[in-house]
Formats: C-alpha cells, sequence, structure tokens
C-alpha cells in the first residue's frame, strides 16, 4: 500500500519533466502521441540561436555575481549566527531567512516599485541580481549555518593559541573546513538565480535572462520543441549541480567528522 | 617558592553581565609546579584558566607571568599553551602538520629544524611513526596525545590543560594521568590542571586550588587537601567523609554516637557555616575481630549496608545515639566482606583522625 502510493507520487512528481527530452528528440511541432521519430535537430536550432546566446549569457552573469554576494553576505550572517550572541539574534535572523518563504510575485512587485517609482533606477541585469541575492542569501545561511554548527570553535581558539591572529586564523583553519559548504552554498545559489522566473521577468530591462527568454518563445508553437530541447539542457545541468553541492557538503562533515544529520536537500 | 612566583594573580574579577565568574582570585603557582583547578562544574575553574590563556579579559586585577602584566596580551602573544577539552585537532591536517603548526610561525626554524623537533615531540606523547596519519582517524587518546605534542613542541611557559582527560574511559584516564605527570617531570613545564575530578588532582597535583562559586576555598598539597581540609565544603567535596553532630564543652568535644574527646586531641578544626559537626574519613577507623582490643577508642554498633567495591567493601554501622550511619571501610583482605547485614560491629576509632568543623 505504503509502496504503490510511493511510487505513484513520484510518477505525479516526475513524469512531466520526463517528458521534457521525449519531446525534445521527437520529430514533429505538435506536442502529443504518438511520437513522430528522433531527431536532434531542436538542439541543433539552439546551437543557431544568437538571441538564445544572449540570454545564456545574461543569466550566467546574474547567477554568478548573485551567487557569489549570496554566499560573502551568508557568510558573515552564519557566523554571526552560531558564534555570537547579540540583542534581538533570533529576530534578525528570522527576518533574513523570510525571503525563503514569502511568494516570489511579491518579492517582484513591491522590488520593482522600489527601484521605478522610489530610486528611479533604469532596470537593468544588476536589478536583477540585487533582487535574486536577496532570495539566495538565505539558502546560503542556512547551508552555511551548517557548516560553521559542525565547526569546533576550540579550532579556532587552538590555532590562536599557538601564535597566529585572527585573520591567518580564518585563512588557515576556517576556511578550509567550511569550504565545502561554501561550494555547495555558490551551487545552490547559482542555480535558484538560473532557475529564476518572476523576478527576473519584473526586473530585467532589455536584457532577458534564460527563463524570460524561454518565456517569451512560448508565444510562438513552432518553437515549443525547441524550448523542450531548452529545457532538457537545463535540466540536465540543474541536476549536475545540485549533486555536486551534495557530494560538497558532505565531504565537509567527512572532513569535520561529524555524523550526517541529514542534508539540505 | 622562594624565587618569584611564575604565575601571579591578584585580585581577579569576571563579570559576565550580572554574573560574577570570578570573585577576587589571588594565586601564586611557582615555575615548575602541577597546579590543578578543582572545583564542580560552574565553579570558575575554566574561566580562570581562560583568562591565564588570554580567551578571557579580566574585569579587574591583573595577571602576570613571567613578571610581566598580561592585561590586553592576546593569546598569542602569552607565552602560554593549551591542551583544550575537545583537543581541537585541526581536522584537515595531518598529525605532523598539526604537530608542526605553532612551529611555522617561528621564522628562525628551517623546515629540517621543524620535521626534527615534530619527531621528537611525537615521540615524547608516544606517537613515534604516527605523523603521515590522518587526524581525524586517531582514536580519542591518540588525539590528545597529538594536543600535547602540539602545545609542548613550543615549549611554552605554562601548559594549560581543560579536562584534558574526561573524554576518555577509566582506564585510558588513569593510564594517562601517570604519563601527564611523567610528561611534566621530563619536560620541567609548569602544568595548571582544570579538573572536576578530585582523584585526578590528587593523584597528578604538586598543589591544588578547590574553587567554589569563583571563589578560591583552599589552596594546599593532596595530602594535606585530604587530611586538613579548612572547610566543611571542601572536605565534602574532597573524597567520603562522615559528619557527626558534636557539642564543643569548655575543652571537650562531644560527638553524636562517640562519646566525649579533649579538643587537643583533634586532629584539626576547619569551619563550617551550619551546626558544629566532626568529621571521620572511613579508612580511619578500623574493624575489630572476636578478641581484639583497640588500641584507642572503641565504638559498637549494627550494620545496615554492606558496599562491595571489589578490593575493598564500605560498611554502614548505625551508632547508638546517631540519626545517620557511620561508613567504615576495609580492603577485602580475605577476598570477601567480613560482616553482613544485621551483624553487630566493633571498631576501633582515634581521636588523631578527628576534625572539628564549628
Amino acid at each position: 500500500m505504503l509502496r504503490g502510493y510511493t511510487i505513484a507520487f513520484l510518477i505525479f512528481l516526475y513524469a512531466p519533466i520526463l517528458l521534457l527530452p521525449v519531446f525534445a528528440f521527437n520529430d514533429g511541432t505538435v506536442i502529443a502521441f504518438p511520437l513522430d521519430g528522433f531527431t536532434t535537430k531542436w538542439f541543433a536550432q539552439l546551437w543557431t540561436n544568437t538571441e538564445l546566446h544572449g540570454a545564456l549569457g545574461n543569466s550566467l552573469f546574474v547567477a554568478s555575481v548573485s551567487a557569489v554576494l549570496s554566499v560573502l553576505l551568508g557568510l558573515a550572517a552564519a557566523r554571526a549566527n552560531i558564534r555570537y550572541r547579540f540583542p534581538a539574534k533570533a529576530a534578525a535572523m528570522g527576518l533574513i531567512m523570510v525571503p525563503l518563504v514569502l511568494p516570489e510575485i511579491i518579492v517582484a512587485t513591491s522590488l520593482l516599485v522600489v527601484v521605478v517609482r522610489l530610486l528611479d533606477w533604469d532596470l537593468s541585469l544588476w536589478t536583477v541580481v540585487a533582487a535574486h541575492v536577496l532570495i539566495c542569501t538565505p539558502f546560503a545561511i542556512a547551508i552555511l549555518n551548517a557548516s560553521f554548527q559542525s565547526l569546533d570553535p576550540a579550532l579556532e581558539e587552538a590555532a590562536i593559541d599557538l601564535g597566529y591572529t585572527r585573520p591567518e586564523t580564518f585563512r588557515l583553519i576556517t576556511l578550509p573546513l567550511i569550504m565545502p559548504g561554501i561550494v555547495a552554498a555558490l551551487l545552490i545559489s547559482f542555480t535558484i538565480s538560473l532557475d529564476e522566473f518572476i523576478i527576473a521577468f519584473f526586473l530585467t530591462g532589455a536584457e532577458p535572462t534564460l527563463p524570460v527568454y524561454i518565456w517569451s518563445l512560448l508565444r510562438f508553437p513552432r518553437q515549443i520543441p525547441v524550448v523542450m530541447a531548452l529545457g532538457t539542457i537545463l535540466m540536465a545541468v540543474s541536476i549536475l549541480i545540485l549533486i555536486l553541492a551534495e557530494l560538497s557538503r558532505r565531504r565537509g562533515l567527512r572532513r569535520a567528522g561529524v555524523k550526517d544529520g541529514g542534508g539540505f536537500l | 617558592m622562594s624565587a618569584e612566583p611564575l604565575i601571579r594573580l591578584r585580585g581577579v574579577q569576571k563579570y559576565y553581565n550580572d554574573y560574577h565568574a570570578l570573585r577576587g582570585i589571588d594565586l601564586d603557582i611557582a615555575e615548575g609546579e602541577f597546579f590543578s583547578l578543582l572545583g564542580p562544574s560552574g565553579c570558575g575553574k575554566t574561566t580562570l584558566l581562560r583568562t591565564i590563556a588570554g580567551f578571557e579579559d579580566v574585569s579587574d586585577g591583573s595577571v602576570m607571568l613571567a613578571g610581566q602584566d598580561m592585561g590586553g596580551v592576546p593569546p598569542n602573544k602569552r607565552p602560554t599553551n593549551m591542551v583544550f577539552q575537545s583537543y581541537a585537532i585541526f581536522p584537515h591536517l595531518s598529525v605532523a602538520q598539526n604537530v608542526a603548526f605553532g612551529l611555522r610561525k617561528r621564522s628562525d626554524l628551517n623546515a629540517q629544524a621543524r620535521d626534527a623537533l615534530v619527531a621528537e615531540a611525537l615521540d615524547m606523547v608516544g606517537l613515534d611513526g604516527f605523523g603521515a596519519r590522518a587526524a581525524h582517524a586517531l582514536s580519542g587518546g591518540q588525539r590528545q596525545r597529538v594536543a600535547l605534542a602540539r602545545a609542548l613542541v613550543l615549549r611554552p611557559k605554562v601548559l594549560l590543560l581543560d579536562e584534558p582527560l574526561s573524554a576518555l574511559d577509566k582506564k585510558m584516564r588513569e593510564q594517562m594521568q601517570v604519563e601527564l605527570i611523567r610528561l611534566q617531570r621530563q619536560v620541567g613545564i609548569t602544568f595548571i590542571l582544570v579538573t572536576h575530578d578530585q582523584e585526578e588532582a590528587l593523584v597528578m597535583s604538586d598543589r591544588i586550588a578547590v574553587m567554589f562559586d569563583g571563589s578560591v576555598a583552599q589552596i594546599a598539597e593532596a595530602e594535606a587537601l585530604y587530611r586538613r581540609p579548612t572547610s566543611r565544603r571542601v572536605a565534602e567535596f574532597i573524597g567520603v567523609m562522615n559528619f557527626l553532630p558534636a557539642s564543643v564543652v569548655h575543652e571537650d568535644v562531644s560527638i553524636a554516637g562517640l562519646g566525649s574527646i579533649p579538643l587537643t586531641a583533634l586532629q584539626g578544626t576547619a569551619s563550617t557555616d551550619g551546626a558544629p559537626m566532626v568529621g571521620l574519613r572511613p579508612e580511619t577507623a578500623t574493624l575489630l575481630f572476636d578478641g581484639q582490643t583497640a588500641p584507642d577508642r572503641e565504638a559498637q554498633g549494627t550494620v545496615t549496608e554492606v558496599v562491595y567495591y571489589g578490593d575493598m567493601t564500605y560498611y554502614d554501622i548505625a551508632l547508638e545515639g546517631a540519626e545517620t550511619p557511620i561508613r567504615l571501610s576495609m580492603r577485602n583482605v580475605f577476598g570477601r566482606p567480613v560482616l553482613e547485614r544485621g551483624a553487630s560491629a566493633r571498631f576501633a576509632w582515634s581521636p588523631g583522625a578527628v576534625t572539628l568543623f564549628r
């Protein structure tokens, strides 16, 4: 009974995603069964589409910058959270983590108002970066919290006791030990930013990110198989990145010599 | 302690907001001494150790080390090194890299000289040939040894040990106690040990400071601490002691269940917050067999409990006129306990082993 339920649940969850590669390799513009035969021409079309390349470049830029900024902010916040006691800490950490559960449409709308009306900035990739940092930072903090949690504070004290300064201790002891957490946080933030649509749609100017570009393609039915091909590639890349992130997180736990308390994923 | 003490604490106070963690500590520790800070958890002994290491600032008072005021001197500039309770072995480095870590800060050493010192230190703690091992693959006892080697290789003036044996099992702990004593004699460095285990402190230390509630209650050598506690609290914390209600009348002490003895015959007197009591260690009284006579004083009662420990047995004996039974110990020289519950017992005791608390 439970086994049947589990299988049904997994099919419900993943069948639509599995349809992506099926139609990406289907030789026909209509998304319907029966299939019309095998082709790779949709992938070939991706290769020659310069607009797509521009969108991909925009997305990689936004995702890279957002990931780096989120992890830098996350490092500071997670260290403060685990190592120090200060007034209103719980409230401050709670507010930082809120974007995890806030509907993106609200974040997108309010940011649009702030950027365009109050600050009177032009929309650009940088406004998207700013918003993506907002939603990626809580994920980075969640991962880095765990890294600092499993780091014995006596390790840093031992290095200082042995004659090292605080910056040296951070570089020689803290950083190597939390590096797997940093890598995991970078990869997850990168993936979240890369896939994000609503905020990017609201805040992007003349330069669309990849999800925004894909959405614009959907208006043309003949382009749908191309979207399927693109989706297939994105899916493969996302899965790869998440696997790398998880492996990195586990390596960190092994290195710190602690038991795995359940993965972030 | 004729010369200037290596460590001199004067009026050390420590506050954490409203919490008064150290309440005016005065302490002199001589060079080459094995000194222990002993007390229950929360008594401030670890805080005191960390003020000597420099991890905690003092709120008031001074910490002098080798004649220099340590006020404002950070831990990395102090001639102290610490063995942490968790050992704090760097998990991403090998055993040799861990031991060499502090040496890398010394510019006068080339790689060869460093390796030689590391090898010597590992040999000293019995980890000869372990240098290439990964730190996270070590057992608890081995980590402890690496932590010792890593600190001692720097030849600090003072080695600070924060409950270093508490994570080890009993056998290992007893073995390490002896090894620590040997190491300390070998290197001649001043050791300051923090422990809540009175047995550990008695076994290892030249002198012991017993701490309660942020204050030092007594500083003494092991034997003096055990035999001549200055307060009831110390007497209760160190070993086992029987407490019997007593009253002082003129020049005599009248002890419930044991009778009266002259004040001049006592081992000593100490302070107490409560009613006057006398204290008697279980091993200072001797059970008497039929026909044996006491060289000193004799008493009689009924055995209410027999507690068997393998090598020795505790006998609780109810005395007429005393509410709680008195506990005596005897080594099991006949292989098993000599009395059963309910039997009547006769024992000898000596006024010279009795401490008066008043």
